[in-house]
């Protein structure tokens, strides 16, 4: 049992013993009570009690259930005022109002347990605490008894200064003024409150509201025929039926809190059958969970886990909402895996069970969407690769134009204007003839080299005609730093496995050479369950960004293409590893 | 025929080999440039009779350079050249107010005198 559990329990037991021992206390009382009152006085108080420990404990953080304990032991505290022990009587009369004025706070502050903070809202609170409690206090010192006309019986007071009934006349003239403003304003605040609630709104607040009111505008009447001088029979007959109201209030407490409950089984039904006619894809799913929270706003996040982010139903990452920013989001999950996120206004947290469930009846469905939801992102994805691919295979025609332009054809023009030079010194100077050959034989030497280069890195001859293992080993004694080839394949690789796997080590160790100051790299290639996995690693500087260079960017969609997946790790300061997965069964 | 000739090119291998080829043949090579902006500045101090300017250039190209270059009454007679073959750039040549074109593996004495004569 946790502390707030035991707290509360032991409150609900001082609040059952507190009414047990009133009842001997009203039922023998000299003063005239009336015979309704000491019958459900206990009962006021108990239901108060009883229904805020429940709000209570359900609902920790709202400060609801404690108002409406409060006003249980403050109705205790008020009926004390009949009782014969002169100290005790008093104390009761002092707290005689005091219920009242916490009532009307926990009217103004339910269901949240916050008041909105309006001016109205203070004036009809500043009202209720001078008229119910500072009026009281004040007269104390200046009557002997309590109003005799409805005091007959009751104990002397022991705080006697000095009975006066002129300060008590002004008193209890300003008294039901007060109280007036106080409940009047209550009622207006609460009318304007249920006309501006939405439907799902109104809903809880209904019976509560609605009993309030009642109550409320039965002691407003009651104040009202006490000012008017009507007949005191009629002004008691007011009274009771005012108490009698009182005491439904938190009877409507707990009809709202049923009828949350039983509209959260509702929703629930209407959004399994919502569901049951609502075509997979499309908005269909948002649109229930929307209707089953009363959120229009409402949106559906799903979960990629192999990615993980949150996408939409169309595939397109989002950002899950920040505190603070009006939104908020429940992660809805299945098998102890997060499924989706229903992002939703963020005074839905308030019903966070009622989310968990429509979550949970939801859950399969979402497992579906998100499904869905995951395909059409990979799909987004492909048609991303793919244009990158597109776009990748054209800079590379441009790079190979310009490569050829600029080396070989250069050298190849160069060569013939020299050969024709050479022509036309032939017979006039033989030597100067001698000594351009030589040149446009080193010319042509030089030509013939840059067109090997570029040629091996179209497509290596050796890749082609000896396989993976024999490329790497001329690729690594190729690099200007040592390269250890940790292990090789000794069969052939598929063409297209083969090809990714030597422009992976390629791009890495062009990479090594270009940024990472490393003085050493090893290159490892190995072949085990149905996978082909590529590993370069130096002992660089590190801090290499993928998403920076196009080279490694058209290897993550050369390996994509082919199923795989290319990480690249490189912590600054901590060496680079290039580590490539392919399919290869 | 003005035979003081401004040689540009952003290959230096093609403007060395081109120097030597039109010195051999009695042309005088009065400078160099390797992109289009330099090009400019250097017919403004050189004053050249000819300019052999290759099309394809870093920054403005060669078509650019010639339209700027050419127009005046005492501006210099334009050569176009390039690697590639005159058909690849159609009527672009003779738009730009450039004399002729000559390919690089064609380039002579012979060739711009027959061309300008």
């Amino acid at each position: 049992m946790n502390s707030l559990r035991r707290a509360l329990l032991g409150l609900g037991a001082v609040g059952v013993i507190f009414g047990l021992a009133l009842i001997p206390t009203t039922l023998s009382s000299d003063q005239d009570v009336p015979a309704a009152i000491a019958a459900i006085a206990p009962l006021v108080g108990w239901s108060f009690i009883g229904t805020g420990l429940f709000a209570w404990w359900r609902r920790p953080q709202n400060r609801f259930g404690a108002l409406l304990v409060a006003v249980g032991f403050a109705w205790f505290l008020g009926v004390l005022s009949s009782s014969d022990v002169p100290a005790l009587g008093i104390t009761g009369y002092a707290f005689l109002n005091v219920y009242l004025v916490l009532l009307v706070h926990a009217l103004l502050a339910f269901p949240s347990g916050r008041r909105e903070g309006t001016a109205a809202e203070r004036i009809v609170l500043t009202s209720g605490w001078i008229a119910g409690f500072a009026l009281q206090l004040l007269g104390i010192p200046f009557f002997k008894t309590p109003d005799p006309d409805y005091c007959d019986g009751c104990p002397e007071n022991p705080l006697l200064i000095q009975d006066n009934t002129d300060v008590l006349d002004v008193l209890y003239a300003v008294q039901p003024i007060l109280g007036i403003v106080a409940l009047g304003g209550l009622a207006v605040i609460l009318v304007r409150r249920w006309r501006r609630a939405s439907p799902a709104q109104r809903r809880p607040l209904a019976a509560v509201l609605w009993v309030g009111a009642a109550a409320m505008g039965i002691l407003v009447a009651s104040l009202a025929s006490g000012v008017a001088g009507v007949p005191d029979a009629v002004q008691d007959g007011f009274f009771v039926a005012g108490l009698l109201a009182i005491a439904c209030i938190p009877f409507g407490f707990l009809v709202g809190l049923l009828r949350t409950r039983f509209s959260r089984a509702e929703a629930v039904d209407e959004l399994v059958e919502r569901l049951g006619f609502t075509p997979a894809g499309g908005q269909g799913l948002r649109d229930a969970l929307a209707h089953a929270l009363g959120d229009p706003s409402l949106a559906v996040a799903y979960w990629l886990p192999e990615r993980a982010l949150y996408v939409d139903a169309a595939g397109r990452a989002i950002e899950l909402p920040t505190p603070g920013s009006g939104r908020a989001a429940s992660i809805v999950e299945r098998g102890g895996e997060p499924v989706a996120a229903i992002i939703h206004d963020e005074s839905l947290r308030e019903e966070r069970d009622l989310i968990r469930t429509i979550g949970a009846a939801a859950a399969l469905r979402l497992e579906n969407e998100r499904l869905d939801a995951e395909l059409r992102a990979k799909l987004e994805e492909l048609r991303d690769s793919r244009a990158r691919i597109v776009k990748a295979g054209d800079s590379e025609r441009r790079r190979l134009e310009r490569d050829l332009h600029d080396g070989a054809q250069q050298r190849l023009v160069a060569l013939s204007i020299t050969l024709r030079l050479a022509r036309q010194k032939l017979d006039a100077d033989p030597a100067q003839a001698a000594t351009l050959l030589d040149e446009a034989t080193e010319e042509l030497g030089t030509a013939t080299e840059e067109l090997r280069e570029l040629a091996r890195g179209i497509h290596p001859a050796v890749l082609t005609d000896r396989g993976l293992g024999p490329a790497l080993d001329a690729l690594a004694g190729r690099a200007p730093f040592p390269v250890e080839l940790i292990a090789l394949p000794q069969d052939r690789l598929p063409p297209p496995i083969e090809s990714a796997a030597y422009f992976v080590v390629a791009e890495a160790l062009t990479n090594v050479a270009k940024y990472a100051q490393a003085t050493h790299a090893s290159v490892e290639v190995a072949r085990a369950n149905g996978r082909v996995t590529v590993e370069v690693r130096d002992d660089g500087v590190g801090g290499a960004d993928p998403a920076a260079g196009s080279g490694l960017r058209g290897l993550f969609d050369r390996v994509a293409a082919l199923d795989g997946r290319l990480d690249v790790d490189s912590p600054a300061r901590g060496g680079t590893v290039v580590h490539a997965e392919i399919p290869c069964e | 025929m003005d035979k003081r000739v401004l040689i540009v090119d952003d290959h230096p291998v093609f403007r060395q080999s081109a120097r030597r080829m039109l010195e051999a043949e009695g042309y005088e090579v009065v400078g160099e440039a390797g992109d289009g902006e330099s090009a400019i500045e250097a017919v403004r101090s050189l004053r050249p009779g000819i300019v052999l300017l290759d099309v394809q250039l870093p920054g403005i190209d060669g078509f650019e350079v010639a339209s700027r270059i050419t127009g005046a009454d005492d501006a210099p007679l334009v050569v176009l050249t390039s690697s590639r073959d005159g058909s690849d750039f159609g009527p672009l040549v003779t738009r730009s107010g450039a004399r002729g074109f000559v390919a690089k593996d064609e380039l002579s004495g012979a060739a711009i005198e027959q061309m300008l004569g």
